[in-house]
């Protein structure tokens, strides 16, 4: 076949382009460790990787939840302790206070209850930053108000909250509250912590009749009405200890489960769009033997093509 | 018997022709790197004979013809594959600005717009979609802690700047738009001056070659050259007449008969498209290759699913937050107002009451509890939730089609580009074997013209000194 002189130079360009475009876009991958930057890389590789880019962001807010709810979980706990502490008290008294009970020890037994209320109302009025923690969703004032007689004793304890509860998605459509209502006296929803008309639990007046039959020196109506009433507040409280202890291993588990998952996706994302490095190395070598010899080819062309006048 | 004189002018018609074919092989190593040029060999013929008493003696040479080599078929084969190599060059070049404006990228080092950043240099995303995830985790972080004032503050700057996103990429994807019908507008100038050049080299080449059988070999290389570029802007179709012109057609609309521009061809908005038409005809033109083709199809296809699909997710975005949003209330108990305001992505934005005040943002479901995150949640949930609007895909996964999408156009491009390529090399080398310059062939050619220059002067010489030696017998 004819050759045109113009031939083997456009040949020699064409092939040195095509070279060194491959050149770069493995350059690119060996730079950045990335097979797949741009949609026109490899279009289905990153659909999918935004997909799953999509999955990990939401595992990160998922695990930032969790985080939020342990240290929630945790200021419960401590309040439940202390709660857990007093009911015990309240539940010793009523059982100490019996007939053999004398009235003067009765009467310290009775200011020892009026403290355990004022403390009761207190741990009731926990705060959270600006937030109490136990009005349910009405978190901005006090869930706890308290009405007191001439003497300063408390007399009602009134709840100002909601019986909801606020909840937060800890993985894909898993949804936990950590919260606590103060009370519940609708008989559906989450169990209250002082007041639940279902299990009988109602701490504050239990404790401010347990007062006034001290201080009225009735024994027989603390052992036969306010003793098993507080045992009642008592168990409720001891429910809500370990629904808490659930909750936290539950939201444990969610966190590991989190971070095994965004492992998995962050390890799909990188088998996807990620470069085999050592093959790409292998690529680029080859590639640049080929464009070497390209070059060297093309320069020994160039001089013969000059030959035949060289021999004139 | 010839006589002397006879044998002498044998040799300089040998002189003659073989200055003519050193002519030729001069203009042909002048021309080697024009690539329009077709090289051009001297047809040589005996000259008539003359009957004598010997027989039949010849007269010498004479030049018949200098024709050009090329192959028709192979001329008009190029123009086809300059039409769909330009198609598909001019589809990649659009489809490839039209992903840099969309911005939508994987990275190793980015960090997303919440500040996390992809841990141990986990490939994450940038552009629409991740601040489309960033939206909802800041719903999902106002859902985790309602009455802080600070998530919400958070919530509301990144609603901002997926609006702004938003709006970028519908100011940007216009701006490919408008620059596409401005190269559209630039071809067809191109092309009705390239049809005007041709009419008139149309004309010169039927003029030279009336009443010969020469070929006006170097406007036919113009002309040649003309059709190849406008080969490059349209799939125009091309005949040769018999009197040596050809004529253009575009669809089925003829523009250059003969020397003669019949119509040209126009570029105007119809029906909200910037279309082609013939002027005379007043009918629109479409074509199937070349630039022109390629810019509409990049238009017309990828561009406008783009422009449409952000468009619809945009809106659907807009209607499905708001309708969980406005019977919400605020921290300060008051409902009904909506997050986002405007219809498209070209006017989406975020209600502007929340900039100034983040306590206006709407995440309870009843008045006047602070810690109500209900609204919040539902707005988070609507990431995973899959949307009617958007063939119930989530707006994420709507948005990765979309991007899959146009990669899937650019790289199919990409792919044609290489192969089309591989194609007009082909066919050029072809071409080349037959119509271009080889250096090697001249060198040999002028080799021989000068050897048989030399013969024929010899001739010439010898003549001289026969007719010499005849002359001075007469004067002894």
């Amino acid at each position: 076949m004819r050759v045109a002189g113009t031939s083997y130079n456009e040949m020699m360009v064409s092939q040195l382009n095509l070279l060194t475009s491959q050149q770069q876009q493995l350059e690119n991958q060996v730079t950045t460790g990335m097979r797949v930057t741009k949609p026109e890389d490899d279009p289905a590789a990153m659909g999918q990787a935004l997909n799953m880019d999509t999955e990990n962001s939401a595992l990160t807010q998922y695990s930032q939840n969790i985080t939020s709810l342990q240290s929630r979980s945790d200021l419960v706990a401590s309040s439940l302790q202390q709660l857990q502490s007093l009911t015990d008290q309240a539940t010793e008294i009523a059982t100490e206070a019996d007939g053999t009970a004398t009235p003067t020890q009765l009467q310290a037994y009775a200011s020892q209850v009026s403290g355990l209320i004022q403390q009761a109302v207190s741990i009731a009025n926990t705060q959270d930053g600006d937030q109490y923690i136990f009005g349910g969703t009405k978190s901005s004032e006090a869930p706890y108000t308290t009405t007191t007689d001439a003497s300063g004793n408390i007399t009602a304890v009134n709840y100002q909250g909601n019986t909801s509860v606020m909840q937060s998605d800890i993985g894909p459509g898993t949804k936990m509250s950590v919260d606590i209502p103060g009370s519940n006296t609708t008989g559906s929803g989450a169990r209250g912590l002082f007041t639940d008309s279902r299990y009988g639990a109602d701490l504050f007046s239990h404790l401010i009749s347990l007062q006034s039959d001290l201080e009225s020196g009735d024994t027989t109506a603390i052992q036969s009405t306010d003793e098993p009433a507080l045992v009642k507040d008592e168990n409720n409280v001891i429910y809500q200890v370990s629904a808490n202890g659930v909750g936290q291993s539950q939201l444990t588990a969610a966190a590991s489960n989190n971070t095994t998952q965004q492992d998995a996706v962050q390890q799909s994302i990188s088998s996807l769009t990620g470069a085999d490095i050592t093959q790409t190395i292998v690529n680029l070598t080859e590639n640049q033997t080929t464009y070497q010899a390209a070059l060297q080819g093309s320069s020994i062309l160039l001089n013969l093509q000059q030959s035949l006048l060289e021999y004139l | 018997m010839l006589s002397l004189l006879d044998t002498l002018n044998i040799g300089a018609s040998g002189l003659e022709a073989q200055q003519t074919g050193l002519t030729v092989t001069g203009q042909n190593i002048a021309n080697q790197n024009n690539s329009a040029y077709t090289r051009q060999v001297v047809d040589l013929s005996a000259g008539p004979d003359i009957q004598t008493p010997n027989g039949f003696e010849g007269t010498g040479v004479q030049v018949s013809t200098i024709q050009q080599i090329s192959d028709s078929a192979l001329n008009g084969q190029i123009c086809n594959q300059n039409s769909t190599e330009n198609y598909w060059n001019t589809q990649q070049s659009n489809l490839e600005n039209i992903q840099t404006e969309l911005g939508q990228f994987l990275n190793t080092s980015s960090s997303s717009v919440d500040g996390t950043t992809g841990s141990d240099g986990t490939a994450s995303s940038e552009g629409l979609s991740s601040q489309i995830n960033s939206l909802f985790n800041g719903f999902e972080s106002v859902a985790s802690d309602p009455t802080s004032l600070s998530e919400r503050q958070a919530l509301v700057s990144q609603a901002q700047t997926l609006a702004g996103s938003f709006n970028q990429i519908n100011t940007q994807l216009s701006g490919v738009e408008s620059n596409i019908n401005g190269s559209i507008d630039t071809d067809v100038a191109s092309a009705n001056q390239l049809m005007s050049n041709i009419a008139s080299l149309n004309g010169q080449i039927a003029m030279a070659e009336a009443g010969t059988n020469n070929t006006a070999n170097d406007l036919r290389d113009q002309r040649e050259q003309d059709l190849e570029n406008l080969s490059q802007l349209g799939n125009f179709q091309i005949s040769t007449a018999t009197d040596g012109t050809v004529s253009i057609v575009a669809g089925p609309y003829t523009m250059v008969s003969g020397s003669k521009v019949v119509s040209t061809l126009g570029t105007e908005n119809w029906e909200g498209s910037h279309i082609v038409y013939s002027t005379t005809d007043n009918a629109s033109v479409t074509f199937t290759g070349g630039s022109i083709a390629g810019e509409m199809d990049a238009r017309d296809g990828a561009l406008a699913d783009l422009q449409s699909g952000v468009n619809t997710l945009a809106s659907q975005l807009i209607t499905q937050v708001n309708s969980v949003y406005s019977p919400g209330y605020d921290l300060n108990g008051n409902t009904g107002a909506d997050f986002f305001t405007g219809t498209d992505a070209s006017s989406i934005g975020v209600n502007s009451n929340l900039l100034t005040d983040p306590s206006q943002v709407q995440a309870a479901g009843t008045a006047g509890a602070a810690s109500d995150n209900t609204v919040a949640l539902a707005l988070g949930q609507l990431a995973t939730t899959s949307q009617s609007g958007l063939n119930n895909e989530t707006f994420s996964d709507n948005f990765s089609l979309l991007v899959s999408g146009l990669g899937n156009s650019l790289s199919n491009a990409n792919d044609q580009v290489a192969s089309q390529q591989a194609v007009t090399q082909m066919l050029q080398n072809q071409r080349g074997s037959i119509s271009g310059v080889s250096l090697d062939e001249e060198m040999t050619n002028m080799l021989t013209y000068q050897k048989a220059y030399q013969a024929s002067a010899q001739v010439v010489s010898t003549v001289n000194e026969m007719l010499e030696t005849l002359i001075s017998m007469k004067t002894v």
